[in-house]
């Protein structure tokens, strides 16, 4: 069978439930991280989002917002492939940030943004002058909101080498907050002794990105090598959902934030886990390699079901209800 | 996850080109793909040249990747993920099957007696499969004229009465694709094409190989005709390594 039959025989299966029992559609409005989405899902960063036409056919096909690739000053090709690892629960996966440059993404950005929907622009860079340069093109290419990559876990120089050191951390997103008018969000890692520690340092973000993949590796017993160019990676996929969880509701406890939850969201119930732990939105990735595009559709059917069932007029009244 | 397979037999088929033969216990459709690691080197993206229960990889040697693996010999393992991608569709009916450079070998698994080949390559040497089809099926065309036509694959095509096949399959470089696609879009034909785009993850996340917001590695590497008459991307551009936009 052919993925396209797949899809079909989902479409069809959807539209007959929606036929047969016409459920009253509860509202997925949701505004988190000071952006009005019409549903809470948010294609994650590194995943389909670095050609326009494809961060558009995912918005068209029920994704609430996008957040991009994340981008540098500087034209970057990656790593040499292996660069993912496969595995039954997980990927682990070294890109390497590969990314055309700043100057060259503002086409990208004008495909992506004629599907109507926020897109959020994801940037990295070593201090907060780079992230500031990085932060105004943005502004410029018509983003609603921008994602500071403070977490990438494999790439020198950047993401986590700079996310995990708080006092760089506040000086970055007191910079940006300083000088640019759309929401900043703050993408933090879980390759950190206290989570609590670097929120805090990033509270004054609009919004905390919960969690970045985990640092991992794998290796071929036959060939006797780490399977990844790179050797290390980042782990992403339903294995690591409990971690994530966990850093969401820690910072939701502790330091009360808004939200927007990631990390092994495969269904519905993993987004409303999430919501519940204290997510205002949820962002998916990994997902979409095992489900196909359509995962974002479902996951919101689902979603809309559930709030049906338990009395749920909207995501927000959701929010953190579990913490305690 | 990785498999590892042993290599069985090994065929010089060009100057340029090692058929690596081996036993793999999985269900693979002409026209998939899988990704195949040389350990301390690179992974590349390869179609299957066979799709029996003897598999078999038709390494194309231009890099140092490549160059590795059709260094390999009887014996030696091949580590490989997949299959991937979307198969080509089947057809009972007489079928013509266009390939450039090496690109026959994702098509080699559709020939047999009622198939007619476009076998084009620089010259004589790299000519792939053109004797795997039946006594005069094969036109073969040359750049440098020393076997067959003189000429390009899409220059065959005005010799032939197309209406007569049931499916077209085409496959290689993407400018040989798109002159071919110029010349059957718009006619009622049922083609398909193999498409060839910057790989890196094999499995839809990375977006590196996307066109129109698909993924060649996933919704392709075949698209029907009628999905390329829709794009504004085959033919016209295509995204680098790091995704900066460029055009043919």
């Amino acid at each position: 069978m052919t993925a396209d039959t797949k899809l079909g025989c989902r479409i069809s299966e959807n539209i007959k439930i929606q036929f047969s029992i016409m459920p009253v559609m509860r509202s997925l409005k949701t505004t988190a991280g000071g952006v009005s989405f019409e549903n809470p899902l948010i294609l994650a960063s590194g995943i389909l989002d670095e050609n326009g036409y494809t961060i558009k056919r995912i918005l068209e096909e029920g994704s609430g917002g996008a957040v991009t690739k994340s981008i540098g000053m500087e034209e970057r090709d990656g790593y040499i492939p292996p660069v993912v690892v496969e595995h039954e629960n997980y990927i682990i996966n070294a890109m390497g940030l590969p990314n055309p440059g700043i100057e060259n993404f503002g086409e990208e950005i004008k495909i992506a943004r004629t599907a109507g929907k926020p897109i959020i622009g994801s940037i990295y860079a070593a201090d907060p002058e780079g992230f500031l340069n990085l932060a105004e093109k943005m502004v410029d290419y018509g983003v609603q909101a921008i994602e500071l990559n403070l977490s990438c876990p494999h790439v020198k120089g950047f993401g986590t080498e700079v996310g995990s050191d708080p006092v760089l951390v506040k000086e970055i997103v007191k910079t940006l907050k300083g000088s640019i008018d759309i929401p900043i969000w703050s993408k933090l890692s879980p390759n950190v002794t206290s989570i609590v520690e670097i929120g805090s340092a990033a509270s004054d973000s609009d919004g905390i990105v919960l969690i970045n993949t985990v640092r991992a590796m794998a290796i071929d017993i036959y060939a006797r090598k780490p399977v990844l160019k790179n050797t290390y990676g980042g782990m992403s996929g339903s294995s690591i959902k409990p971690v994530g969880i966990r850093m969401v509701y820690e910072i939701k406890k502790e330091l009360d934030l808004n939200i927007i939850g990631v990390g092994g969201i495969e269904s519905a119930e993993d987004a409303i886990e999430y919501i519940m732990a204290g997510a205002s939105a949820v962002q998916i990735g990994t997902a979409v390699w095992k489900y196909g595009r359509n995962i974002f559709s479902t996951i919101n059917s689902g979603i809309s079901k559930f709030m049906e069932d338990n009395g749920y007029e909207n995501v927000s009244k959701m929010s953190g209800v579990a913490v305690q | 996850m990785i498999n590892h397979v042993t290599i069985e037999e090994k065929v010089q088929e060009t100057p340029t080109v090692f058929s690596m033969y081996f036993k793999w216990d999985m269900k693979v459709m002409p026209g998939q793909f899988v990704m195949v690691w040389v350990p301390g080197f690179s992974e590349v993206p390869m179609s299957l040249s066979s799709t029996g229960e003897r598999k078999c990889l038709t390494v194309k040697v231009y890099g140092e990747t490549t160059a590795r693996l059709a260094a390999l010999n009887t014996g030696d393992r091949i580590y490989l993920r997949g299959p991937y991608g979307k198969p080509f569709t089947l057809t009972e009916g007489k079928k013509l099957l266009i390939g450039g450079g090496s690109g026959m070998a994702s098509m080699r698994p559709l020939i047999d007696d009622r198939a007619t080949g476009i076998i084009a390559s620089r010259n004589a040497d790299e000519l792939l499969f053109a004797d795997h089809f039946k006594e005069g099926q094969a036109i073969c065309v040359t750049e440098d004229g020393s076997k067959g036509m003189k000429g390009l694959a899409p220059d065959a095509l005005d010799k032939l009465n197309l209406k007569e096949f049931d499916a077209i399959y085409v496959c290689g470089p993407e400018r040989m694709m798109y002159a071919i696609f110029q010349k059957l879009k718009g006619k009622d034909l049922n083609v398909e094409f193999s498409l060839e785009r910057s790989m890196k993850c094999g499995i839809g996340l990375c977006d590196s190989c996307s066109i129109d917001g698909f993924q060649v590695c996933r919704d392709g590497p075949t698209f029907h005709i009628k999905a390329l008459e829709e794009s504004r991307e085959f033919g016209k551009t295509k995204l680098l390594s790091s995704g900066k936009r460029v055009y043919f």
